[in-house]
């Protein structure tokens, strides 16, 4: 029965005096006093300027914020819309805040977005991270846009990175994603996403908010690949540099490990007959200028990395035994004997080591999560592999080795399918 | 002879209380079956007037004139023009209505005349005609650069060249309307004189025409300028030491706070037109969203106790847009002037009734703002049926069209034949004259005209609404505009829902905690106030007035 009502009364009250609405913007909140204000503000003017006449609801779930962040939301204003180069809102810029109790995940507050969306019939729903220092009015309008106006179900952002800057999804979900499932997705894990109502109602229909465990990342995963198995219409709009606030929480690599892949093997798993016979991939709609812009450079130990990676592949041996094939475990071995100049990840052997993890994920070789924490090590190689490859390349070249491993991936499909569909 | 009804009553705020209508005497009755409506005409039809509850009849001008712009090209202020009668039957007019109770308040189009005005003639005869400094006259047009146009679908320049004389003078308006020289003692006194003329005569007051314009300097817009406001101020004096008390109206299309400026210290205008309100009830009933009305009467000042605001949806003019950003103007015009035929300069020439597709819903809800938000409401003839209108007769004309007074012969407006009337009736299958008229709704009690009829009595059954204040309430469903009006112990809640659809609203009405709501239409009591939120369901576009009382 508690499924039944995880609306609060009070979320239904407001949600009741709200009514019908055209675009849902959906801002989960946790202790975000210092950032939060300049987001609503870009909000509130990217409404103002790019959708004046849209009836529109911000919703917020927090998660039991202890500085003041739900009281900021509720009051942040826009004074003087023209010095901002926006004409002042036709309509009241509505504000929907309920706070979900701690330990209940961000499931839960995703859940109450989308259960917004779905009861006031919006035609566009949003999300944005609430620490974002880059945010523009320009965003809204990028993610809202393609669906209000084209008509697609799902927008995945694209953002500026620094070459070294989200590896985990270069070198894993995107090409791993793009190899499976068929489509070009940069970011599949991103915050930042728009959904149109009808896909925003069938998230919300879904099974999965009954787990509490589920992580942000795992989330906006299974968003992505839903939307991508739904016959909804994918498309990717530009939104410049993602720059977090200073006091945002960094995750572990570790634990984003084990969430991200994790999800998305379970994905994989509950989509096999989506992507087991798709072969190659079609590139996703891309909105908005790609201007150039010096990011922010992020700074990677490569030394911790290759001790971890030597470490790991050492100690780790006789699990990723049970996990890989002998060939590939003596390749990395021999990897992790390299001299540090010398020391490469070749891509061939990265995408084998990936398509052997999902395999032996699929087939429970040995506890999941153990697996997972055993890739820890090997992405720390291959990334300190990509960052000594690359310390010195522009950020062209840098693409294009992502693009030629992401058609590796591709490419080398088949012995994904091959080791998923083996008996053991 | 005034009978035991006699005068007016002599409250000297009269006009805070009254109901206001505005009527073109050539538009609502002809008595001569000559096509066009006279005063004797109108004053046969005082009856329905009074039974309408008009307290103020608005006249549009009726001053002898080349009709180039509907009568504000006065050519004579003394006298009547002969399509409408003599000064006689002005003078019968006057008495009739005032024996009703009612007052007359008519036009006062000084800021210039027509250019058949024997003024005008004289002046450009030549430079140093006694006349010529009744005007203003330049030798080049580049002075006075930062006015801005306001006919702009007309006009190119605020100058026009004289041929005769030789020089440019000074419109504002169309060019056939040259400018008055205010800064000239003569023009001033003159426009006193005929002021006095017209209340000797027995009018109540004046609605003064295109008041920010009087005064002209170089390097401002040449609108509402400190020199303006002095001589309204004599004006007003002269008027209230030779008179007592007096009405008078300003027609100023400005935002209020520079409106606020022509009620002085209570020493300029007693009311003045509420311009920017009355697209924002447009706007709000169409967003289905209160922030265009709250937003435009927090950022309307207050103003002298013996003060007050006129407002009205519509009137002879377009729907003026001057006083919205240029998005509000692209939301309105898309939204009530599709049809490009319905633009002309910066508004939308539309009656009430086609702006809110027919919905007789809508036209009430429009009415019960007009008639529950602060001001005196200003009904446009024609309005209290549900009259359309005609774009295509190029102009304002399309708002102008014969009084439908019944399904008959030219809509009983006339027995001429219909091919003299003065403009075209409405005759499409909607709003033509069988269908909508006065007399079809005489018949039903349930009719616009006697739902009008009933929401006027209601309105005028307290003072609140024309003297109390005002005070937002802000219910989460922004879909609600819910107000309290007070004064003087009484206590009106007014509920207004802006949306085509049902709505809950939960009002916070803590500060009036015990009281007892009774709708003022139906004098049914409602549950009492208490400390929770009240709840009221709103059907689409619907609209209550409680009377809050502690019993």
């Amino acid at each position: 029965m508690a499924e039944d009502t995880f609306l609060t009364d009070d979320f239904v009250r407001q949600l009741t005096a709200v009514g019908g609405v055209d675009i849902v913007v959906g801002l989960p909140t946790f202790n975000n006093r210092a950032t939060v204000g300049r987001v609503l503000n870009a909000i509130q003017v990217g409404l103002a300027k790019y959708f004046p006449r849209e009836r529109s609801v911000l919703i917020n779930p927090d998660g039991g914020s202890t500085d003041g962040t739900p009281e900021l939301v509720r009051t942040t204003t826009v004074e003087h819309y023209e010095t901002l180069l926006a004409a002042s809102p036709l309509r009241t810029f509505q504000r929907v805040s309920t706070v979900y109790p701690i330990g209940h995940g961000s499931g839960l507050a995703w859940r109450t977005i989308l259960a917004a969306a779905d009861l006031l019939g919006a035609k566009a729903c949003i999300s944005l991270s609430p620490d974002l220092e880059s945010i523009t009015p320009e965003w809204v309008d990028a993610l809202v846009r393609p669906i209000y106006k084209e008509k697609f179900d799902f927008v995945a952002p694209i953002y500026r990175r620094h070459k070294f800057d989200g590896l985990l999804i270069k070198n894993v979900l995107w090409p791993l994603i793009r190899a499976t499932y068929g489509s070009d997705i940069r970011e599949p894990t991103a915050t930042e996403v728009g959904l149109s109502g009808r896909l925003a109602s069938h998230l919300a229909a879904q099974d999965v908010w009954r787990q509490t465990d589920t992580s942000q990342e795992g989330l906006r995963l299974w968003m992505t690949t839903l939307a991508l198995v739904g016959n909804y219409r994918v498309c990717q709009a530009f939104l410049g540099p993602k720059t977090l606030g200073r006091n945002t929480a960094r995750h572990d690599i570790v634990a984003t490990v084990r969430q991200a892949v994790g999800e998305l093997l379970r994905c994989l798993e509950a989509h096999e007959a989506f992507w087991m016979n798709r072969s190659g991939s079609q590139p996703t709609p891309v909105f908005g200028f790609q201007y150039g812009v010096a990011v922010e450079p992020v700074r990677i130990n490569r030394a911790r990395l290759l001790q971890t990676f030597r470490t790991g592949a050492a100690e780790l041996a006789s699990v990723l035994q049970s996990i890989l094939t002998p060939t590939t475990l003596q390749q990395i071995q021999q990897v992790a004997a390299l001299d540090d100049r010398e020391f490469r990840f070749p891509d061939d052997l990265w995408v084998k080591t990936i398509y052997e993890f999902a395999a032996s994920y699929h087939h429970s070789v040995i506890n999941r999560d153990h697996l997972l924490q055993a890739l820890v090590p090997l992405y720390q190689g291959r990334v300190a592999s990509f960052v000594l490859q690359h310390y010195r390349a522009g950020a062209e070249e840098v693409e294009q080795h992502l693009e030629a491993l992401s058609r590796r991936f591709e490419e080398l499909k088949a012995y994904l399918v091959e080791g998923w569909t083996a008996k053991k | 002879m005034p009978d035991a009804r006699t005068q007016p009553d002599d409250d000297p705020l009269w006009y805070k209380d009254a109901v206001f209508y505005e009527v073109h005497v050539r538009a609502f009755y002809d008595s001569n079956a000559d096509g066009i409506g006279d005063f004797r005409g109108l004053t046969q039809k005082l009856d329905y007037l009074e039974e309408l509850g008009v307290d103020t009849i608005w006249l549009l001008p009726f001053y002898p004139s080349p009709l180039r712009d509907d009568g504000y090209d006065v050519a004579d202020y003394t006298d009547v023009h002969p399509n409408y009668g003599t000064l006689e039957d002005l003078k019968v007019f006057l008495e009739e209505a005032h024996r009703r109770r009612m007052r007359v308040v008519t036009e006062l189009v000084v800021n210039h005349t027509s250019d058949q005005h024997p003024w005008f003639q004289e002046a450009r005869k030549s430079r140093d005609n006694p006349k010529r400094n009744w005007y203003v006259w330049s030798d080049t047009d580049d002075r006075y650069r930062e006015a801005r146009i306001i006919f702009t679908d007309t006009e190119l320049s605020n100058w026009a060249w004289d041929p005769i004389s030789k020089q440019y003078y000074w419109h504002r308006f169309f060019s056939h309307q040259p400018d008055l020289n205010f800064d000239n003692p003569e023009v001033v006194e003159e426009v006193w004189k005929i002021m006095k003329y017209w209340r000797e005569l027995g009018v109540d007051g004046f609605r003064v025409d295109a008041v920010p314009y009087l005064v002209e300097r170089e390097g401002t817009n040449c609108e509402n300028l400190p020199e303006t406001h002095q001589i309204i101020k004599f004006l007003r004096r002269r008027l209230d030491e030779a008179f007592g008390s007096n009405f008078l109206l300003a027609e100023a299309n400005q935002w209020p706070a520079d409106v606020r400026a022509y009620f002085g210290d209570g020493d300029e205008f007693h009311m003045a037109f509420h311009f920017p309100l009355m697209p924002r009830m447009f706007m709000a009933v169409r967003l289905e969203d209160r922030k265009p009305i709250i937003d435009i009467l927090r950022r309307t000042p207050d103003i002298p106790p013996t003060c007050q605001w006129g407002i009205f949806l519509r009137n002879h003019d377009e729907l003026t847009l001057e006083m919205v950003s240029d998005e509000e103007r692209d939301y309105m015009y898309d939204e009530y002037a599709l049809d490009r035929a319905a633009r002309l300069n910066l508004g939308i020439r539309r009656r009430l009734a086609p702006l809110v597709d027919n919905d007789r819903r809508r036209i009430e809800l429009m009415n019960s703002l007009l008639l529950s938000l602060p001001g005196s409401p200003i009904i446009y003839y024609g309005d209290e049926i549900g009259m359309g209108d005609n774009i295509y007769l190029g102009d304002r004309n399309g708002v102008r069209t014969p009084m439908q007074w019944n399904g008959g012969w030219n809509a009983g407006f006339s027995q001429a034949d219909p091919e003299r009337l003065y403009l075209p009736l409405i005759a499409n299958p909607v709003y033509g004259y069988q269908r909508i008229n006065v007399e079809s709704q005489l018949r039903s009690a349930h009719s616009l005209l006697a739902w009008m009829k009933r929401i006027i009595r209601v309105r005028k059954s307290t003072r609140v609404f024309g003297r109390g204040s005002i005070e937002f309430l802000h219910p989460a469903n922004h879909r609600a505009l819910a107000y309290v009006r007070e004064y003087q112990g009484e206590t009106v809640l007014v509920v207004n829902n802006l949306s085509s659809s049902a709505h809950p609203v939960e009002l916070d009405l803590r500060r009036w905690r015990g009281m007892v709501p009774i709708e003022m239409f139906g004098g049914n009591l409602f549950p009492r106030i208490g400390e929770a939120p009240y709840p009221i369901t709103l059907g689409p576009y619907q609209y209550y007035w409680f009377r809050l009382r502690r019993l």
